[in-house]
């Protein structure tokens, strides 16, 4: 007993709530260890005595004087019952016998009545603990519910902590099946106990508190069977809420308005015994008019939604208020405005619908959702005609005959009908329009609805499959043909845009599928029809084509794109369509004369030829039956075989090299790239490394082919191996590229490099090549030899050389989509490679010879793969580094070169090295020294070679990319500029001792490498790399030393990096800040136009000058340039009179920075 | 707060206004058109000076005299002290009222320039027609080079003392005392702000 009693003070006494934690703890262990004999639990229990008597007569009165040492009572008495409550938690749940329950139930039961201000959190706690303990009876729960309800109108006194304490505490008994089903044999249907919890909980305001009490009035109305009379009460005291809302607090409390809301509407749609009430209620809320704010509407709309949805017997519980919905509801949409009421408005509605038609395994009557139908129909049916309500009356029919399979079957017929007769005398183009939208989404429903068929009851199947299809039969020739043939003669903008719903429509008419008796699926047209609907739709496809430029003045190509989509759209299912759009337009642009087109006749074939990509190419056909026997066996690549084989039947347009014939190979390339996207959206970006292991050689099994296979592709022929391939198989994706390079074989065989050939198709050709090339895995690059191919082109002994200097891109085209491992055969010693690269005699003849070798020099070195330096393979990349390296320093001062030769030549000298560069190779680092010598030459010829160091850094771009397998090294610029540029800094210095063309070149070969790099790489060589740039800007026109060119491009350089020096570390231009402006503004006046450099160059250099300069107000304070300011000002006044514009905007942006320094 | 004199003006779209038509014809965004910037490409493949520059740089770089649109361009985004709109969509400046002497086809060097600015008040009495031509030759003789001459009047008869205002504007020294004026130089800093 003393010991309960001292550790009962000690626990009034703390203020810690862990050190009361372990005094509760230990009273619950001093229980348990007597088993809770009756003295032990006595003892325990009466350790709070002394607390409890002193103030239970008086405290009413203390408490209301304020009186200090009351209060304190009312405290000691508050913790001292919580200690109580706290050991009862800690106590083992099973120990304490039933009486001990009960008496303690009868104890904390008892302070609701006398101690409304110290003893209700504890005992609210305590009695938590207690309904949780084993011996506690259902019997017990009534009298706990009893006890509490005492507290009357002091609850609402207490804290909301207290409060949330007695609401869980009502929420665990009421969900507690035993107690809820002692609660209803006791108080059955009359549900008193609910009364005097309404009673007690009725000006809840407490978000947190509010939640659980909704859940409480949730669980009464389910649970409990209360009579209609407690139900309105229960109704009442939840509908007071309506509509809740949440005052936004500093505190956030984790629960949202959303929560409340959600909590509320849950409370309307609990049971279907809260219909009588909430329906009219709701209802009343709603016709309040401009009363109630858009969210709030919604919130009703919502609420409404889920009171059908959620109540069963709907017969009972919802036909009787339809009428009554219906008839608040359909104004909100026919002269509704706010998207968001509209939406939820026919989210209600077609709730209705649904409920009405039943659920997955049972449906009503089907009078229900007729009746209700009905009703709609007869409502709306009329404002069909009226141009003003179409749209609405529409959307409203449309929502509740397409929410269930039933209700379309039983009423699309006549409703299509009824829009028929309308659109027969249509009151403008707007309501020809909006009539059609209808017809559009029944049938865009219907799509969704066939192919949902298997989610719903099982009679759904059934009703499709019965469901007569005349109407859907007839609507081309009896709806859209009409409209078409009739606006398409008269051009306007409500005309084009009643004709895009018609196209719409026709591809979904063409998308529809009908079931048949076993539930196969096949297309709802017959062939002929979708024949009719592709020669309708192809007229304007290739219109622009058949017209002269002067009938064909229209700008809007929104239509043209949008029968695009549509015949998209219908070749996807009707496969034979494509086939005999291709016809077509292959006739029409062979009417053409392509020798010497117009400018607009280009174009068309231009926009033609991308269109008819797009259409075929850019998804997988689907496989679907039809009525007539397609043209050929479905197969998923057929679309894209037409699509290749027309343009193989079409090219070359005209015997000349003209541009029309390089458009042919530009689709080719488009063709590809579509096709390919098709392929990874639909079997996934991976599809391709499924087959990673074939070492089939594709090339060779082309060679068995018989000749003259390719012209026949657009007949229809197709590979073999490819027959049986299904829709959804991956393979797909690999057979389609197995074709792309069949067709890039056969073209590489004819391509001469005369005409037709011009250098543009041979890029494209070149170009799809790489784009093939880089998509096969590396084992197939091998074993299909394509290394070697890439210089033999594919050619046996019959076919024509390709003698042409341009020959080489075709190479490139292959070249740059292999894999390093593909690429090995090349570096054999006296290889094919090498002496394509180390042949110089073919570069005299052409510059572009120069780029092509450039490029294949730059991906022969890139694509290296790594090896012993022992190995033939290094050796040869060896020598043909060096060789190019050598040729540069041996011809520097030679004279039998021409300065535009040297040019050409060192061009492929720095693309090869630079493929290196980007590797890291360290062969390099044996070359930069010969190259830097070469640089300085005394000869003219060395300025170049300085020129074109940087592309050192900058390898050629088009051809080196991760997608084509290069070898990019994260870093090689940080590498290169460590041996390319660092050294050099010192030498380039004026003044240090060397001559000062030597300088010079220094000078020139450190800024072409830096312009290149990012500006981390030189961020720490900033002091040198300024003084460099400075002298560039000063000597730009007293320069004697450099060529006019050099020195105009190394000013540009040095303007260059400034910029970017200003973007990174402004504050490093501080000292040379009089350099830097008079240096820029040197460069400005002396860029003047003239006539002996290029305009293009000389407005860049005025424009980086401004450029810089007016950067310098926005980075530095104003006294750093104080003293520059009137002279810069009044140079900027005249720089906005610059003949070129975009220098006088990047004068004005620099004036106005500098107008403020004053 | 001074009411709003004209509480209704008429107002151009941003779309409406004269600008220089950049290019006539823009690529065709159809949908069909995803890659034909890569297979119609007008650069040359492989060539050295093929990196990331624009197509048509030589051409913006091409010589274009200052012409009335440049004017046009400059002045019409000022801002209208009373509605929240530029002055060229209030159609107080317009293209036709602008005019250069000598025209730009016949100018030699620096010869001297004089920029005529017509301006159309949207009301007849409008009290802020002056601060209106203010702002306008501020921003003018901020943006010309110094061989500009520039002259900003109120359009014959769009305003009832178009003479006084005209007379204000072309004073030299009355609009330099002007611009001393703390509040009025606020306001056209207010103004000029929506110019870049």
């Amino acid at each position: 007993m003393a010991q309960f009693k001292q550790w009962a003070l000690e626990y009034v006494l703390a203020d810690d709530e862990p050190v009361q934690l372990e005094l509760t703890k230990k009273a619950a262990k001093e229980i348990e260890n007597s088993r809770a004999s009756s003295t032990v639990v006595g003892n325990w229990a009466a350790s709070v005595h002394q607390w409890m008597t002193l103030t239970n007569s008086n405290d009413d009165d203390q408490m209301e004087d304020g009186d200090e040492a009351g209060r304190g009572d009312i405290i000691s008495r508050a913790k001292a019952l919580g200690f109580l409550a706290g050991t009862l938690e800690a106590l083992d749940k099973t120990i304490l016998r039933p009486d001990q329950v009960q008496r303690l139930i009868g104890f904390f039961g008892a302070m609701f009545s006398y101690d409304h201000k110290a003893g209700i959190t504890a005992s609210a706690k305590a009695l938590r603990q207690l309904y949780s303990m084993k011996n506690f009876k259902p019997e017990m729960g009534i009298k706990i519910l009893e006890d509490v309800c005492k507290l009357k109108e002091d609850f609402r006194l207490q804290t909301a902590v207290t409060r949330l304490e007695i609401y869980e505490l009502f929420l665990s008994l009421v969900e507690d099946p035993a107690v809820s089903s002692e609660l209803q044999h006791k108080y059955g249907s009359a549900c008193g106990f609910a009364l005097d919890l309404l009673q007690l909980c009725s000006s809840e305001r407490d978000p947190r508190n509010l939640m659980i009490w909704f859940k409480i009035i949730r669980r009464l109305l389910t649970e409990f069977s209360p009579s209609p009379e407690v139900t309105e009460e229960i109704f009442k005291a939840f509908s007071a809420y309506f509509p809740i809302s949440l005052r936004s607090s500093a505190t956030p409390i984790g629960i949202t308005a959303e929560d409340l809301k959600e909590a509320v509407r849950n409370c309307f749609s609990s049971h279907q015994r809260v219909a009588p009430f909430a329906f009219p209620f709701l209802m009343q809320k709603l016709d309040q008019g401009d009363a109630v704010t858009v969210a709030v509407k919604v919130d009703i709309l919502k609420t409404i939604k889920a009171c059908i949805e959620k109540y069963e017997n709907p017969q009972a519980s919802v036909v009787p208020y339809i009428e009554k919905i219906w008839g608040s509801l359909k104004y909100e949409v026919r002269n509704g405005e706010v998207k968001e009421t509209i939406n939820a408005t026919l989210e209600v509605l077609r709730a209705i619908a649904r409920k009405l038609d039943g659920t997955k395994t049972h449906k009503h009557d089907v009078a229900l959702i007729k009746n209700y139908i009905d009703t709609v129909f007869g409502d709306c049916k009329d404002d069909l005609s009226n141009p003003t309500y179409t749209k609405q009356a529409g959307l409203l029919l449309m929502t509740v005959i397409t929410a269930s399979i039933r209700g379309y079957v039983l009423y699309n017929a006549s409703f299509i009908d009824i829009i028929r007769q309308n659109l027969r005398q249509p009151k403008s183009p707007t309501h020809t329009r909006d009539l059609l939208l209808l017809v559009n989404s029944i049938l865009k429903t219907r799509i969704e609805l066939v192919k949902n068929r298997k989610d719903g009851h099982s009679d759904d199947e059934d009703q499709l499959r019965a469901e007569t299809r005349t109407h859907l039969d007839t609507l081309f020739h009896d709806i859209y043909l009409p409209i078409w043939t009739g606006k398409a003669s008269e051009p306007g903008s409500d005309e084009n845009d009643v004709l895009k719903q018609v196209a719409l429509g026709l591809g979904l008419l063409v998308s529809q599928q009908a079931l048949d008796a076993e539930g196969d699926v096949s297309l709802l047209c017959p062939g002929a029809i979708c024949n009719e609907i592709c020669t309708l739709l192809s007229v304007t496809l290739v219109k622009a084509l058949t017209l002269s430029s002067n009938d064909n003045q229209s700008q809007d190509a929104t239509l043209e794109d949008d029968v695009v989509l549509a015949l998209r759209t219908i070749v996807m299912n009707y496969a034979d369509g494509y086939g005999e759009i291709l016809k077509g337009a292959k006739k029409e642009i062979r009417k053409r004369d392509w020798d010497g087109p117009s400018e607009y006749s280009l174009e068309a074939l231009r926009v033609l030829l991308s269109r008819l990509v797009f259409i075929g190419c850019s998804e997988i056909p689907a496989n679907i039956k039809l009525d007539t026997k397609p043209s050929v066996p479905y197969s998923p690549l057929q679309h894209y075989f037409w699509y290749l084989g027309t343009l193989v039947d079409l090219f070359p347009l005209s015997p000349q090299p003209v541009t029309a014939n390089s458009y042919i190979l530009s689709s080719l390339h488009a063709s590809v790239i579509w096709f390919r996207d098709a392929c990874e959206a639909k079997y996934g970006a991976s599809a391709l490394a499924q087959y990673s292991n074939s070492d089939k050689n594709w090339v060779k099994e082309f060679e068995q082919l018989p000749g003259g296979f390719l012209g026949q592709l657009g007949t229809g022929a197709i590979l073999p191996d490819e027959g049986s391939l299904k829709e959804d198989d991956p393979e797909v994706y690999r057979q389609s590229l197995r074709l792309s390079l069949f067709v890039i074989r056969g073209l590489y065989k004819s391509a001469t490099g005369e005409a037709p050939w011009s250098e543009q198709a041979l890029v494209q050709l070149a170009r799809t090549a790489a784009f093939v090339v880089q998509s096969l895995d590396e084992k197939l690059q091998v074993s299909c030899n394509l290394a070697q191919e890439a210089f033999s082109f594919f050619k046996t002994s019959e076919d024509q050389p390709c003698s042409s200097p341009l020959s080489g891109l075709l190479t490139v085209g292959i070249l740059q989509g292999l894999y390093p491992g593909a690429m090995t055969e090349l570096y054999r010693p006296e290889g094919v490679a090498e002496k394509f690269i180390c042949d110089t005699s073919d570069l005299v003849s052409s510059p572009r010879a120069s780029d092509i070798k450039a490029a294949v020099g730059a991906i022969y070195s890139n694509k290296y793969q790594a090896g012993p330096a022992t190995s033939d393979e290094y050796q040869t990349l060896k020598r043909v580094l060096e060789f190019w390296t050598n040729w540069v320093k041996d011809s520097v001062a030679s004279s039998d070169i021409d300065s535009d030769s040297f040019r050409s030549f060192t061009n492929v000298a720095m693309h090869t090295i630079a493929g290196a560069v980007a590797r890291q190779e360290k062969l390099v680092l044996d070359l930069i020294p010969i190259l830097h010598e070469a640089a300085v030459s005394a000869n003219p010829n060395g300025e170049i070679v300085a020129r074109s160091m940087g592309t050192l850094v900058q390898p050629n771009s088009e051809v080196l990319t991760k997608e084509s397998h290069a070898n990019i090294k994260r870093f090689y610029k940080q590498w290169a500029y460590n041996f390319l540029v660092r050294p050099l800094y010192a030498l380039a210095r004026p003044g240090s001792g060397k001559n000062p063309q030597t300088t010079a070149r220094y000078s020139v070969m450190i800024l072409s490498v830096v312009k290149n790099c990012p500006f981390t790489v030189y961020q720490d060589d900033l002091e040198s790399l300024l003084r460099l740039l400075v002298t560039a800007l000063s000597n730009k026109k007293d320069n004697s030393i450099l060529s006019e060119d050099a020195a105009q491009a190394q000013a540009i350089a040095a303007l260059e990096i400034l910029v970017e020096i200003l973007a990174n570390e402004p504050d490093a231009l501080k000292s040379f800040l009089r350099e830097i402006i008079s240096g820029t503004t040197k460069v400005y006046q002396e860029s003047a136009p003239s006539n002996k450099t290029s305009h293009k160059t000389l407005a860049t250099c005025r424009k980086l000058s401004l450029q810089v300069l007016g950067a310098l107000p926005k980075t530095f304070e104003e006294r750093y340039l104080l003293s520059f300011s009137p002279p810069t000002q009044r140079m900027l006044a005249l720089a906005c009179g610059d003949p070129v514009r975009k220098v006088r905007e990047a004068a004005r942006s620099a004036r106005a920075n500098w107008a403020k320094v004053i | 707060m001074r009411e709003v004199e004209n509480a209704n003006p008429t107002i151009l779209n941003v779309s409406q206004l004269p600008s220089r038509s950049r290019k006539a014809t823009k690529p065709r965004q159809g949908p069909d058109s995803k890659c034909d910037h890569i297979v119609y490409s007008k650069r040359p493949w492989l060539c050295e000076s093929s990196s990331s520059e624009e197509e048509d740089l030589e051409e913006e770089y091409g010589e274009d005299p200052v012409d009335a649109q440049d004017i046009y361009d400059l002045i019409s985004p000022i801002s209208d002290p009373e509605h929240p709109h530029t002055l060229g969509q209030l159609s107080v400046v317009r293209l036709p009222d602008i005019h250069l002497t000598p025209p730009p086809a016949e100018r030699r060097g620096h010869s001297l320039v004089t920029v005529t600015v017509d301006l159309t008040p949207t009301i007849n009495h409008c009290s802020l027609a002056t601060v209106i031509g203010l702002a306008v030759r501020c921003r003018l003789e901020q943006a010309l080079p110094p061989n500009y001459r520039v002259d900003v009047r109120m359009k014959d008869g769009s305003h009832a003392q178009d003479d006084q205002v005209n007379k204000q504007l072309g004073d030299k020294e009355r609009v330099a005392a002007a611009l001393e004026n703390d509040t009025l130089k606020g306001m056209l800093d207010k103004m000029l702000e929506t110019c870049v």
